[in-house]
């Protein structure tokens, strides 16, 4: 896949995209969905984006890396960082509309929708294959992962070693 | 070398800089490059654990021990960052850089957090991808797959937690994730339309309150 082809997409998802994992629910629909990138690829990436360092969303460089090689994941950094800089002269011309309370219902509003994207893209990764696929310990792993994850007292990588030792010890068929 | 220095010049760059003005910020400081570079090249190299450690260390760098900016200048900085749409902490990274040292502290602080992470993770991404189809890398990913599914669903409700509001007003929260929820489980291909409608409804229906900042950066 064209590296310019995956910086369009990337870019589409980093503008629409609020927070480093807003991006997920466009990447998937154009990668995943379309055939462009595999979901396991997709657990990959938010595994090493987990594990890496810098801000969440630094998973888009792995996922850009996996569909289009270094130059994907180039074409992934620059698009991801294009959208955020536009707030520099937005905040020197605008300060004062940034802060009004239409522009924050429209930054709640699409803060909720992507809450509830989220939750369905967990749902997705859960069952890519539907709910016949799924072991009693994938539910175990991930009820776990979600608490510890909303209480924010484990750290990424442990849960990812302690996902990864389940599966050698549970996973292998 | 100072940016006040570097930014006497004529080229398209520095009068780009010149188009948004640091006078925004009339009694900011002015950072040298070098140090500037090293403080984001720290925080791009060390912060393992996403936005919780990186805004920990963006804190340490440039509030704690360096004093650039107060605490109350960076949370409000931090406030204006999480409305950008991507990645929020690319956009604090970027107001930090441009009030501290114009549009080369912005160029600065962004590549020094962004391009170490970047090599890394690319790193990183060589390895499991190389590994991938070995037997024991495919039994490991069957177990880190539903932990990626459990930490997405906990980034939502994370998101969740900072946006949606208490008392009766929350109800009608609460209702537009269950709608974007079902939409994109019963159509898939909707996720732009989801993000868009709940946005422009948002600016309408949802605009007395601020969000909180405490979200998934």
């Amino acid at each position: 896949m064209g590296a310019l082809e995956l910086f369009v997409i990337f870019l589409k998802a980093s503008t629409l995209g609020l927070g480093g994992y807003g991006s997920l629910p466009v990447l998937r629909e154009d990668l995943i969905l379309a055939g462009r990138a595999t979901d396991e690829q997709l657990v990959q990436a938010l595994a090493v984006g987990r594990l890496s360092t810098g801000p969440n969303g630094t998973y888009v460089i792995s996922l850009g890396y996996f569909a289009g090689g270094v130059a994907g994941a180039f074409a992934a950094l620059v698009a991801a960082c294009i959208p955020p800089l536009m707030m520099v002269p937005l905040v020197a011309v605008a300060r004062g509309r940034l802060l009004s309370s239409a522009f924050a219902g429209f930054v709640r509003g699409a803060s909720l929708a992507t809450a509830g994207l989220l939750l369905a893209i967990g749902l997705a990764l859960l069952a890519p294959q539907g709910a016949a696929g799924v072991a009693w310990w994938h539910l175990v792993l991930a009820a776990v992962a979600g608490i510890a994850t909303y209480q924010g007292r484990m750290h990424p990588a442990l849960l990812i070693g302690a996902g990864a030792a389940t599966g050698l010890a549970l996973g292998r068929s | 070398m100072t940016v006040t220095a570097l930014t006497s010049g004529t080229g398209p760059g520095l009068q780009a800089c010149s188009a948004f003005p640091r006078a925004s910020y009339p009694d900011a400081v002015t950072v040298p490059l070098g140090e500037l570079a090293r403080a984001w090249l720290a925080v791009g190299t060390q912060s393992v654990g996403g936005a919780t450690s990186t805004v920990s260390l963006m804190r340490l760098r440039i509030v704690e021990r360096t004093g650039w900016l107060s605490l109350r200048e960076f949370m409000e900085t931090y406030a204006l960052a999480i409305l950008s749409p991507g990645i929020h902490l690319v956009a604090l990274a970027a107001l930090i850089g441009h009030r501290l040292a114009g549009l080369r502290g912005l160029v600065i602080s962004v590549a020094g957090m962004m391009v170490p992470s970047a090599i890394i993770t690319v790193a990183l991404s060589v390895i499991v991808g190389a590994a991938g189809d070995h037997p024991v890398m495919r039994a490991a990913l069957a177990g880190v797959a539903p932990v990626t599914a459990g930490m997405t669903a906990g980034l939502a409700l994370v998101t969740a937690r900072s946006t949606v509001r208490r008392g009766r007003r929350g109800i009608v929260d609460l209702l537009v994730i269950t709608i974007a929820f079902g939409l994109l489980v019963g159509f898939p291909s909707s996720t732009v339309l989801v993000v868009l409608g709940s946005a422009l409804a948002g600016s309408v229906l949802l605009a007395r309150d601020r969000p909180g900042a405490g979200g998934a950066e």
